[in-house]
């Protein structure tokens, strides 16, 4: 049995805001300005993105509310109403609530009854496992259909009181995300049955390296080499957040092992036969492109198996990094603005660096 | 300088070899002694326990490189002048270990009078066997897996080990020296892999030594921490 992905939404709160308005409205840790801003912005290459927050620092709308609005914008564009989905499957890095898991409170926001339901948890590629379990249930005959969504209000970490609240100067690593991550939504809707023009699935994988690996980007532990105690361990929330542990981390000198990685599963889905990267005609991938300039890619055009620049696509300067919503996001941008035409293939690639999980889907353009 | 094409059948092999170096990475990477670099929590003393481990490597690496070179009959001259360069350019390198050794607080006559650990005798043996085969084309695989540990050494391990150990480079020159003319290295081992990969079952036989080299490697490193 084959998936299709007959519909694409996205949900973007707020206007689009610059880099010059980013500080402004995240607040001056300590009253003064950042120095590492500039830098940390011009080798990320992100111009614009959107917060739900507002500069006094209010959440304009919740995680659940933005992933409803994405999955009801996907809706409006498919063949069927809220009545008909079956299953929901959600993703997010940290839902507005500790507990029940994201996808029930979404469900509830939507309104859908009766559903089956899976929440994801973890960073990027939370998105691309909620996927893949809706791919398989749908695939397994279980359900006609599955409504996938994924969503970050990751801007709550980046308040300037979060960081005042960790005492001492920000170092490197926990302000790298201030100016990276931002907030959105991204949804799917998948059905056993093809309408119109749309995408086959024809395969999703991912390889997951953390026993290899340190920990790279997290929330919970008071700085990159203590690992000996977590958030939860302090007597208080208010003893850890004094600690640091409640700051949002990324030990950038580990950053580089994403890049060889996600040229190692490429590599390995090339010798399964699963990518041809000839017959490749859009690449999506949730990574800015110029990290993978350098000497691998340069080893891999050597190869033989490099993809050229024209068939990458991708939306992440304009509308930010938003996690794991950014491959959702970024495919609906394709699907709307884009040229592309029935029997191209398009490959998407998320590589996390959490703790190294990087996934990997190939789809085809088809007309029902 | 022109870089290099290759052909079909070497673009294979790098593909493939590039694999093998990955999963290399992350053998290296559940070695205890080298999660607790990464992790910030390696000493001086680790160091120095490292460099005594890693002598007796160095010291053979010449000498199988050279027997390497020395297998390779009368139809692969042009191979044999590129390997025997590259053993004479290395092959005094051990020294060079050992003032970093001192450098960093050892005891010169530990170091020269350490035996192989286990890993080393199983790698040396190994390479040693490979070399005195007629025409080795494999031992690219080798040569591949620790010209990456060289640039791995210097872009990453180097730096690490002063961090932590509270250096200022003047112990870490050997790993340092490794990332000197990266380019031009792997220059030549592209020209290497398009020489001797001509046909699937030397891609096999490459492959196949680089994944032995790889593993032997990572033994040697884990026996660092192993007394008896």
């Amino acid at each position: 049995m084959s998936v299709y992905i007959n519909s694409t939404g996205h949900f973007l709160p707020g206007p689009a805001i610059s880099n010059d308005e980013m500080e402004p409205l995240l607040g001056l840790v300590h009253g003064k300005p950042s120095r590492l801003k500039r830098r940390i912005l011009q080798s990320n290459g992100i111009h614009t993105r959107h917060y739900a927050i507002d500069a006094n620092h209010n959440t304009t709308i919740s995680n659940a509310a933005m992933a409803a609005r994405a999955a009801e914008h996907c809706l409006t564009d498919s063949f069927i109403g809220k009545r008909q989905i079956k299953m929901l499957s959600a993703a997010t890095s940290q839902g507005d609530v500790v507990l029940p898991g994201f996808g029930s409170m979404l469900q509830a926001e939507l309104g859908l009854s009766d559903i089956e339901l899976h929440s994801s948890h973890g960073i990027c590629s939370g998105s691309m496992m909620a996927l893949k379990a809706a791919f398989t249930n749908l695939k397994a005959g279980e359900q006609p259909n599955a409504l996938v969504v994924a969503s970050e209000l990751t801007s709550r970490l980046f308040k300037a009181s979060r960081y005042e609240a960790a005492g001492t100067a920000l170092d490197f690593n926990a302000e790298f995300l201030r100016w990276m991550l931002s907030d959105g939504a991204g949804a799917l809707l998948l059905e056993t049955q093809a309408r119109g023009q749309c995408f086959r699935i024809d395969w999703i994988r991912s390889f997951s390296h953390a026993d290899a690996y340190p920990v790279c980007m997290s929330v919970g532990y008071p700085t990159d080499s203590n690992h000996s105690q977590s958030w939860q361990d302090y007597a208080t929330y208010a003893q850890a957040e004094a600690a640091g542990a409640l700051l949002i981390r990324q030990d950038v000198r580990l950053l580089e092992n994403i890049v060889k990685l996600g040229v190692d599963g490429y590599l390995r889905l090339i010798s399964e036969g699963r990518v041809q990267p000839d017959k490749v005609d859009h690449v999506l991938c949730h990574y800015s492109s110029h990290y993978f300039r350098g000497k691998i890619f340069d080893m891999l055009q050597r190869a033989g198996v490099g993809i050229a620049e024209h068939k990458w696509y991708s939306n992440l300067y304009s509308r930010g990094n938003t996690g794991c919503a950014s491959i959702f996001i970024m495919l609906d941008e394709f699907r709307r603005t884009q040229n592309y035409k029935t029997g191209d293939t398009i490959v998407c690639m998320v590589p996390e660096s959490g703790r190294f999980n990087n996934a990997y889907m190939q789809l085809t353009v088809v007309e029902a | 300088m022109t870089e290099h094409v290759l052909s079909p059948q070497g673009q294979q092999c790098l593909q493939a070899l590039m694999r093998v170096w990955f999963e290399f990475e992350r053998q290296l990477g559940r070695v205890p002694l080298l999660q607790r670099l990464e992790r910030g929590q390696f000493s001086k003393a680790d160091y120095c326990q490292l460099l005594l481990n890693w002598r007796q490597q160095v010291i053979e690496g010449s000498r199988w490189i050279s027997r390497c070179a020395s297998s390779f009959d009368r139809d692969y001259s042009d191979v044999r002048s590129t390997i025997i360069g590259h053993a004479r350019e290395e092959h005094r390198d051990y020294e060079m270990l050992e003032r970093d050794y001192v450098a960093a607080g050892g005891n010169l006559n530990d170091i020269q009078q350490a035996p192989r650990n286990i890993g080393t005798e199983a790698l040396h043996g190994f390479l040693m066997y490979r070399a005195g085969q007629p025409n080795p084309v494999d031992l690219i695989g080798a040569m591949w897996i620790i010209e990456g540990l060289g640039q791995k050494m210097a872009n990453d391990w180097a730096a690490q080990i002063d961090k932590t150990s509270g250096g200022d480079g003047s112990y870490t020159r050997f790993m340092r020296y490794h990332g000197a003319n990266d380019d031009d290295h792997m220059q030549k081992l592209y020209q290497l892999i398009d020489r001797l990969c001509q046909s699937p079952a030397q891609l096999t036989a490459i492959v196949r030594t680089a994944r032995v080299t790889a593993r032997l490697y990572c033994l040697q490193l884990e026996e660092v921490e192993h007394d008896y």
